[in-house]
C-alpha cells in the first residue's frame, strides 16, 4: 500500500468511526451476524444450522437467561417457509461477569463472538432446493456504563433441501443351489 | 495507469465527508434538542406518574430538579436509583426534587413494582418517545439532568457517574440559586 492509498484509508476509517458514535460521542452498540455457509439438510432430518454472532468491542449483551428478571434476555424469533419445522434454539451459557457499575453482582453476557444454534428439519413432501430462512435476533446491549434500547438485528440464512440418498440396495438372498 | 494522489485523496475525503454527514442527517429529526435545550431552558412536559396524576416539570418550578431518565433493564440505573433516594432524604429539606422518568416498555404496575423494590422516593413518571426527543434523543441510559430553581440545565450526566459526582451537580444546582437569589 503505498502512502497515498495509505491517507485515503485513514479518511476513511476516521469518517467510519465518527459515523459510528452519536452526537455525545459515545459509540453505538452493534451486533452483527457473520455471513453463515448455506447449510444442507436432508428432508425429514433434523439438522442443527450454527449462527456465529459478533457483538461489537466495549459492549456486552444480556445473554438469554440474564441473572435478573428485570434484565431483557437475547432472543431469536425465526420465521420459516411453511414447510420447515424449526425446532429447538439452543443459546450459549451465559458469560458470568461482574462490571464496575454493579461490582457485587455477577450478570450472565455475551461479549465478543457467540453462537446460536438453530434445529431445522424440513417436512418430507418438501421439494429439494434453496430455501431463505430469516428472523430476528432481539438483543439489550450496554458498556461499562450505560445501557442501550433493545434492539432488533435482522437475521437471515440458507438451507439447501435434498432428498434423503436412496437405501443401500439389499441382494437378493440367493440359494447356494438355485442355478438355472 | 498511474493515478493522480490528490483526485484519489480528494474522492477519499469527500466519501469521508458523506459518511459523517449522512449519518448525521440520517439520524431522527427528534433526536436534535429542541429549541429550548439549546437554549439551555429545561424542556416542559406533562407527564404521568404511577399514580395517575399528570406532572408538568414546570409544578416543581422554584426547586431545584434532578431529573433521571431511567429503564427497569438498565443496569447502571439500578445503582444509582439508591444514590438519589439518599440524596432526596438529604438534599430534599433544601428544596431538591427528583423525578425519574421510566423510557421502559414495561408495563406500569411493572415500573411502580422495581420503583417499591428499589424503596424509591421520589415521584416515577411513565416516560413517552416525544419527551425523550425534546431532552436529546436519550439514546441510552441512565441520562440525568441537573435544573436550577429557574428552569436552567445547569449540567447533564450521560452514563453512570460515581455519587460524588453526582452530589457535586446537586450542590451547584443549589448553590447556583442561592447566588442568584443574593444577587435579586
Amino acid at each position: 500500500m503505498n502512502s497515498i492509498t495509505k491517507v485515503a484509508f485513514l479518511f476513511l476509517l476516521a469518517a467510519a468511526t465518527l459515523a459510528a458514535q452519536d452526537s455525545l460521542g459515545r459509540k453505538t452498540p452493534s451486533v452483527t451476524l457473520s455471513a453463515a455457509p448455506v447449510t444442507t439438510i436432508v428432508r425429514g432430518k433434523a439438522t442443527d444450522v450454527e449462527l456465529r454472532f459478533h457483538v461489537g468491542s466495549g459492549f456486552h449483551i444480556n445473554s438469554n437467561k440474564p441473572a435478573a428478571e428485570y434484565l431483557i434476555p437475547t432472543t431469536l424469533k425465526l420465521d420459516v417457509p411453511t414447510d420447515i419445522v424449526v425446532g429447538k434454539i439452543t443459546y450459549p451459557p451465559g458469560e458470568e461477569m461482574s462490571f464496575a457499575f454493579a461490582p457485587d453482582e455477577k450478570l450472565s453476557v455475551y461479549s465478543g463472538e457467540f453462537n446460536l444454534s438453530v434445529q431445522v428439519r424440513p417436512l418430507v413432501t418438501m421439494l429439494p432446493g434453496k430455501y431463505e430462512i430469516r428472523g430476528r435476533l432481539r438483543y439489550q446491549a450496554c458498556d461499562k456504563a450505560a445501557c442501550f434500547p433493545p434492539k432488533q438485528l435482522p437475521v437471515e440464512f440458507e438451507v439447501k433441501v435434498i432428498k434423503a440418498p436412496p437405501p443401500p440396495q439389499k441382494n437378493p438372498a440367493q440359494s447356494p443351489h438355485a442355478h438355472t | 495507469m498511474k493515478r493522480d494522489p490528490f483526485v484519489i485523496i480528494g474522492v477519499a475525503l469527500v466519501v469521508a465527508l458523506m459518511l459523517v454527514f449522512g449519518f448525521k442527517l440520517a439520524k431522527r429529526p427528534g433526536q436534535s434538542e429542541s429549541a429550548q435545550m439549546q437554549n439551555g431552558t429545561a424542556p416542559d412536559f406533562a407527564l404521568e406518574s404511577l399514580d395517575g396524576k399528570t406532572v408538568h416539570l414546570s409544578d416543581y418550578r422554584g426547586k431545584p430538579v434532578v431529573l433521571n431518565f431511567w429503564a427497569t433493564w438498565c443496569g447502571p440505573c439500578k445503582i444509582e436509583m439508591p444514590w438519589f433516594v439518599d440524596f432526596q432524604k438529604q438534599y430534599g429539606p433544601a428544596g431538591v426534587q427528583f423525578l425519574g422518568v421510566a423510557m421502559d416498555d414495561a408495563k406500569t404496575e411493572e415500573i411502580a413494582e422495581f420503583a417499591k423494590s428499589m424503596k424509591v422516593n421520589y415521584p416515577i413518571l411513565i416516560g413517552k418517545e416525544s419527551v425523550g426527543d425534546a431532552y436529546g434523543g436519550v439514546q441510552f441510559l441512565p441520562e440525568t439532568f441537573y435544573i436550577d430553581r429557574n428552569g436552567k440545565i445547569v449540567d447533564k450526566a450521560f452514563g453512570l457517574k460515581g455519587r460524588g459526582e453526582i452530589e457535586d451537580d446537586i450542590k451547584k444546582i443549589i448553590g447556583q440559586n442561592s447566588v442568584a437569589q443574593t444577587q435579586k
